[in-house]
């Protein structure tokens, strides 16, 4: 295990080193003078700007001046937007919250829908059921999510009138930011009307969740059905039934656990995936995250958030990713590094 | 009588061939590869077929419902929009630029992912394992996310979102390649090769290219869908193709005001999208059935 550790640590070290590297060198390649880009100060007086020269050592060479970048960073200054002129680290942890609460949301969703169905047609294997749960899963990673986010408002929203089709949660409720993350918040709040906000919170969440939750919910499909294919075609699951146990028995027992872990490992991927299409539906949805707040600031040319934007989203999904990597080490011992003799 | 055993020898289809008749007998498979060849199709002759321009609108003609609502004009089969312009007429304009396009897009990505990708394969030590390193980094950054940095570095339009989404399939391509090469390389009938003499060239060329062709059309037809949404998503988020272009994403967002009034103008463009995903998906699918069909022989 601690190989293994050292090994992701590495790993995560030199990620960060590319993805700091891509994100200051954008600061070059988008349009304009890169001091300005970097730190977004559009307004800057002479002598102002001359203090942030100094600060971002613009007169050294690029190592100095890349050295000098992730000071900045490291200190939680990613610069100030050149829309609003207001810091973007405060903006983005703002944000951030939301997004992560969407998207953990779809991803259960996801998981919960897509799992059980990926082994029902992994036990129904070349049936029936098994090619309608394929080809569901097919129309479902291939519809765009936001014509899927449109038709979702058009039906369930306007139509049916039964969810609300924009936002988090209902203007007339007054919720403190506290985590940032809505649903702790309102738990956290001693509002009269906590449990109605609640509940409006839950209503908002719905649409927006489902509708994110359907491409990665079909991936697990077809992960979860590859895994118990390949499972239950293994010489335990051989051994346990010669030992004459009873289907369900071997299904509960043996065959979904080991299954199970195969599909953790993906987790991390498919969350990178997750966390994309979130971006558009927050737009769709006018979900207060950080996708939407992105593609705003390119609509206004913000490079600065852009920049910083990327740079957040990025370690986010690598964070994740690291994570679920680890909790499928704790889980499976076999994949912690090759074994002796095997 | 057959006449298949006239000759002594036996014929030894090359391995795409094999994998082109196992293909050949899955219905579903041919019904996607038809669509496919449609798409194409369509895409080159598309604004010659077309019956009414794409751009200029008939003002008297406007919001006109599609064909068989009551209210419809049959010389406007899937109705107008909002400015007179035809439906189907866009549609088929924007076969050309989303489906087109991103047919280009992935054959431009594949051939520079395969160089580097095999380029890649042969070295090995310390560049090899940078390389490894880099591309596990760039595929964590979700491509859509990539693209929508690269086009803010290029500014909106439409061939900028092409090179967009080239650059992010690229990555891709080279590490299916890479992985694929390295596979085969073990193989022993690689090695006899390389023990009668031959360039690793010539062992790329002539010995593992053949084998590996499957997988690498297999990550294209992946490619090819995720460059479809790609270009319609940017095109809808007004990054894409700007406003009087057909593209289906663009037009998509065009009839996003009047949703509620001519619906048609959401759900054709939509549909068509999902038409060109489903049948990329399809002949996915049935590569890779042929290629584990093949395998278990």
């Amino acid at each position: 295990m601690l190989v293994f550790t050292f090994r992701r640590l590495n790993l995560f070290l030199f990620t960060m080193l590319v993805l700091t590297l891509l994100s200051f060198s954008l600061s070059f390649l988008f349009p304009g003078d890169a001091i300005i880009n970097v730190s977004g100060a559009v307004n800057a007086t002479p002598t102002q700007l001359l203090s942030i020269r100094a600060a971002y050592q613009s007169d050294e060479n690029l190592f100095w001046q890349y050295i000098a970048y992730l000071q900045h960073i490291a200190n939680g200054e990613l610069g100030i937007s050149m829309a609003s002129q207001s810091q973007i680290s405060t903006e983005i942890l703002n944000l951030l919250p939301a997004t992560i609460e969407l998207s953990l949301v779809a991803l259960v969703i996801a998981m919960f829908v897509g799992i059980p169905l990926g082994f029902i047609a992994a036990i129904k294997h070349n049936k029936p059921a098994d090619n309608i749960i394929l080809s569901v899963s097919m129309l479902g990673y291939s519809i765009p999510v936001f014509w899927l986010g449109l038709l979702a408002i058009l039906t369930f929203s306007i139509n049916f009138g039964w969810l609300p089709s924009a936002g988090q949660i209902s203007l007339l409720f007054e919720i403190e930011l506290i985590t940032g993350i809505q649903f702790i918040d309102i738990l956290l709040s001693d509002s009269p009307y906590k449990w109605q906000a609640f509940g409006d919170a839950t209503a908002h969440i719905i649409l927006p969740a489902c509708v994110i939750a359907v491409a990665p919910a079909t991936i697990f499909i077809r992960l979860a059905r590859t895994s118990m294919i390949e499972v239950l075609g293994t010489s335990y699951i051989r051994a346990a039934r010669s030992k004459g146990l009873t289907f369900q028995q071997i299904i509960f027992r043996h065959a979904i656990r080991n299954a199970l872990i195969k599909i953790i490992r993906h987790v991390g991927l498919q969350f990178a995936n997750l966390v994309t299409i979130a971006m558009v539906t927050e737009v769709i949805f006018s979900w207060p995250g950080i996708g939407r707040w992105l593609i705003e600031s390119i609509y206004q040319r913000d490079y600065t958030a852009i920049q910083s934007g990327l740079l957040v989203l990025s370690c986010f999904i690598f964070v994740v990713h690291i994570l679920t990597d680890f909790i499928y080490a704790a889980l499976n011992p076999l994949a912690r590094g090759k074994k002796h003799g095997s | 009588m057959a006449r298949d055993k006239i000759y002594s020898e036996e014929i030894f289809p090359s391995p795409f061939m094999q994998h082109w008749q196992i293909f050949r007998k899955t219905p579903v498979a041919m019904l996607g590869f038809s669509c496919f060849i449609f798409l194409i199709v369509l895409a080159i002759f598309g604004p010659i077929l077309a019956p009414h321009s794409p751009v200029e609108g008939q003002l008297d003609m406007l919001l006109l419902p599609p064909a068989w609502h009551v209210d419809g004009d049959i010389s406007y089969l899937l109705g107008t929009d909002e400015l007179g312009r035809d439906m189907l007429s866009r549609l088929m304009y924007g076969t050309s630029l989303t489906f087109g396009l991103s047919f280009i897009v992935v054959v431009i990505s594949l051939v520079i992912g395969v160089v580097i990708g095999s380029l890649s394969a042969l070295t090995t030590g310390l560049k090899s394992s940078f390389l490894n390193h880099f591309l596990d980094v760039i595929l964590s950054i979700p491509s859509l996310l990539l693209a929508i940095i690269i086009v803010a570095i290029l500014g909106p339009g439409i061939s900028n979102t092409v090179w967009a989404v080239v650059i992010v399939l690229i990555p891709q391509f080279v590490h299916i390649t890479r992985y694929a090469v390295k596979e085969e390389s073990r193989k022993d009938y690689v090695l006899a090769s390389r023990l009668d003499g031959a360039s690793p060239f010539r062992i790329l060329y002539y010995s593992i290219f053949p084998n590996i062709i499957d997988r690498i059309m297999s990550q294209a037809t992946m490619a090819q869908s995720a460059a479809i949404l790609d270009i319609a998503t940017l095109g809808f988020l007004g990054l894409g193709a700007q406003i009087p272009l057909p593209e289906w994403g663009a037009s998509l967002a065009n009839g996003l005001d009047l949703f509620y009034i001519a619906p048609w103008t959401v759900y054709l463009p939509g549909l068509a999208i999902l038409f060109a995903v489903v049948a990329t998906n399809l002949v996915g699918e049935g590569i890779r059935h042929a290629l584990k069909l093949r395998k278990e022989r």
